[in-house]
């Protein structure tokens, strides 16, 4: 079930085109901006959401000493750029029932400078 | 036998908005400063996060971020002749018990008042002559201008990340905003909030009535912002749990995400919480102040903090508590009409009506604290003649929806049954379909309305309660009915299904339900001594390093809500404290 619901989220993110590789890191660093009010790029400093130092080499719900939601714990999810793109995108509908409260950011070609900003700041 | 600790430069009691800003400002000024703060350390990461955030049982039935009713309380009663009895439960107003304060669970509405505030009495004695001013009705000027306060307003309103459309731009009326407001030098923050439909339906509606709606200004971040001290805020989510809970989405204007870590990563800065500060200390002439003593509530230890200057911060009735119980100033007498501290105590007022619409689906469960639109037209709109009314003051009328929650917001018609199976079938089919539309009313003062020691109920420390004497007087009752009067013109304008219309309040004032958090007065603002506990900088006339800071200060309340004000003039005084007072301590005013 759990692994149908997954598939299903990339599946779609899929469809859509996955995740544009010509992001804007200077216009990414802004798009963070939305982020930064809960998420920090340094790492070990957990705000109201997990550090996203290294996200790009995790696995979601992985750093021991942040307080994840079940539903992102079992998600199973790799972070990479098409993974961020299809979550940033819609965070309930990749992972139902996860606590991040963000609504999601509706923009393909926004999302992709924001990777393209996290993939150079969270290194 | 407590504690005695060493000297700091200023002691804080409180650490919501006014004792997190004045941390700020006097570490920032290289003072050396402690909080004490009664209740515990919360975070937004640890607290107040989804899912545990959204419990209608624990935050709103049993007041998890609240005081403490069986350690500390007040009395109430409606006249002096009546004996007053303890609230031994919080319910028509609910002030904060957390680092952070009332400020964590507010709404975020933040107003201007303006000089029809502050000049209330020569204002309305200019117009309408003495006399209008009925005997009892003890308003006063408040010694300060909208003029001085307009920077401070705005270092607030940039601070706490205020949502909402200017409508008076240094003298230019500006389309979509109140045209009532007083001139500003700049616009708020951040732009309107998103409308829902509620407030959309209401604007549309006041406009047909010849009324001038606008969205209503609050610190709910209509989209991610940075504040001028670096703070950040994520954009509202529209989650509907606002009032009485933490913000889980770091978009509410609080202290907890703005002053208060940045004192905290000040060296000069120590916060204490579980601190009870039972009492300020005065030395031997009675001139000064020279600390407080505090107990630790986790083990009962007592402690004696000693301290160049003492700034009580807590919420306005403990502020006036803290007065009363310390012994400085006179206390107020009713009969005599003499004294000061506890004098001028108010509260608000107001009238609401629902409106059903049939087939209609406002999705109640989705709102920010501040989603809704407001006219100001019977309220600070000079233009608006209560000569032949016959009352000061005025309301505004708003319409949307502020955290009417899944579980506790159950709109039904008036004559539906109160339970069972007909009650059910009513509050699923008229959920989505209602509205409301509300006036929020000043409370001028009254002579018999007022603070004292409470002779007979004692809190946990063994100290008197704070007693509560207040109800409504005929000022309020007819501008009640004039209020209801209009809510139900503009509600019925819209052609509603059903209506449960709005009726003037006629009853005494009661503990229950909730009305407002916005308790005012007590130690009140003003020019002289005589009429007044503290000064325009809000110092104590009878101990000049004492600072009493919060809606305590307000000689009368208004239609508005308290916390504009509230920030504006805890950085007034902070500049008062830093620039003037520090460099040659001493009273900022003549007596």
């Amino acid at each position: 079930m759990r692994t149908t619901r997954l598939m299903l989220g990339l599946g779609l993110a899929i469809a859509s085109g996955a995740a544009r590789a010509d992001g804007d890191a200077a216009r990414g660093e802004k798009r963070f901006d939305e982020c930064a009010a809960c998420h920090s790029v340094e790492r070990g400093v957990n705000n109201v959401g997990p550090s996203l130092s290294g996200v790009f080499t995790r696995k979601a719900g992985e750093l021991p000493d942040f307080r994840y939601s079940p539903a992102m714990k079992r998600s199973g999810i790799a972070w990479s750029a098409e993974t961020l793109d299809s979550f940033v995108g819609d965070p309930q509908k990749l992972v139902p029932a996860n606590r991040m409260p963000y609504a999601g950011m509706a923009d393909a070609s926004a999302r992709a400078d924001l990777i393209a900003y996290l993939r150079e700041a969270t290194k | 036998m407590a504690t005695k600790l060493k000297e700091v430069d200023a002691v804080i009691v409180g650490l919501g908005w006014t004792g997190g800003i004045l941390a700020k400002e006097l570490t920032e000024a290289g003072l050396k400063v402690v909080a004490l703060e009664r209740g515990a350390m919360r975070s937004p990461a640890n607290d107040y996060s989804l899912p545990n955030i959204r419990d209608e049982l624990r935050y709103v039935v049993r007041h998890d971020l609240m005081q403490n009713t069986a350690r500390d309380t007040i009395t109430v009663r409606n006249e002096p002749k009546q004996e007053a009895l303890p609230m031994r439960r919080l319910g028509s107003f609910l002030p904060g018990e957390v680092v952070g304060g009332s400020a964590v669970h507010w709404s975020g509405h933040t107003w201007r008042w303006t000089d029809m505030e502050f000049k209330v009495r020569s204002m309305y004695e200019e117009r309408y002559g003495k006399a209008f001013i009925p005997d009892d009705m003890t308003i006063q000027d408040w010694g300060i201008t909208y003029a001085e306060l307009e920077p401070y307003y705005d270092k607030f309103e940039y601070t706490a990340a205020i949502s909402g459309k200017a409508g008076n731009l240094r003298g230019e009326i500006q389309p979509g905003g109140n045209p009532f407001e007083a001139p500003r030098a700049r616009d708020y923050p951040l732009p309107p909030l998103t409308p829902i439909l509620a407030s959309q339906m209401f604007n549309e509606a006041a406009r047909n009535n010849g009324y001038h709606p606008f969205p209503r200004p609050s610190a709910n971040a209509s989209r991610a912002y940075t504040n001028p001290d670096g703070s950040k805020f994520g954009a509202c989510q529209y989650c509907g749990y606002c009032q009485r809970f933490g913000c889980e989405a770091n978009a509410k204007g609080s202290p907890h995400l703005t002053v208060i870590p940045i004192a905290m990563r000040n060296p000069n800065f120590e916060l204490r919480t579980h601190s009870w500060v039972t009492k300020v200390l005065k030395d031997s002439d009675g001139k000064r102040v020279t600390g407080v003593t505090y107990t630790n509530v986790l083990n009962g230890e007592e402690f004696e903090q000693p301290a160049g200057m003492v700034l009580l911060c807590a919420y306005a009735i403990n502020n006036v508590h803290l007065m009363l119980l310390s012994g400085i100033g006179e206390p107020y007498d009713p009969v005599a009409q003499k004294g000061v501290v506890g004098k001028n105590y108010c509260y608000q007022t107001g009238a609401g009506a629902t409106l059903f619409f049939q087939g209609r689906r406002f999705n109640p469960f989705m709102n920010a604290g501040g989603s809704n639109d407001t006219i100001d037209d019977f309220n600070i709109n000079w233009n608006f003649d209560r000569g032949p009314l016959g009352f000061v003051g005025g309301y505004n009328v708003a319409g949307g929806f502020n955290t009417v929650l899944p579980i506790g917001y159950r709109p039904v018609p008036r004559g539906t049954a109160d339970w069972g199976k007909e009650w059910k079938a009513a509050t699923a089919k008229w959920y989505q379909t209602a509205m409301n539309i509300s006036a929020s009313g000043s409370v001028m003062a009254n002579r018999y309305n007022y603070y004292d020691l409470d002779p007979t109920y004692r809190n946990a420390f063994g100290q008197p309660l704070m007693r509560m004497t207040f109800d409504y007087k005929a000022n309020e009752h007819k501008m009640g009915q004039h209020a209801a009067k209009v809510v139900n013109d503009i509600a019925k304008s819209m052609n509603p299904t059903h209506l449960n219309s709005a009726t003037a309040r006629t009853d005494p004032w009661t503990v229950v339900p909730y009305q407002s958090t916005h308790n005012t007065g007590g130690t009140i603002m003003g020019t002289n001594p005589r009429a007044s506990a503290v000064n325009k900088y809000l110092q104590s006339w009878d101990c000049h390093n004492l600072f009493v800071v919060g809606a305590n200060v307000f000689p009368h309340n208004a239609s508005y809500n308290p916390t504009g004000p509230v920030g504006a003039l805890a950085y007034w005084t902070a500049d008062a404290i830093k620039n003037r007072y520090v460099k040659n301590p001493g009273p900022l005013v003549p007596a």
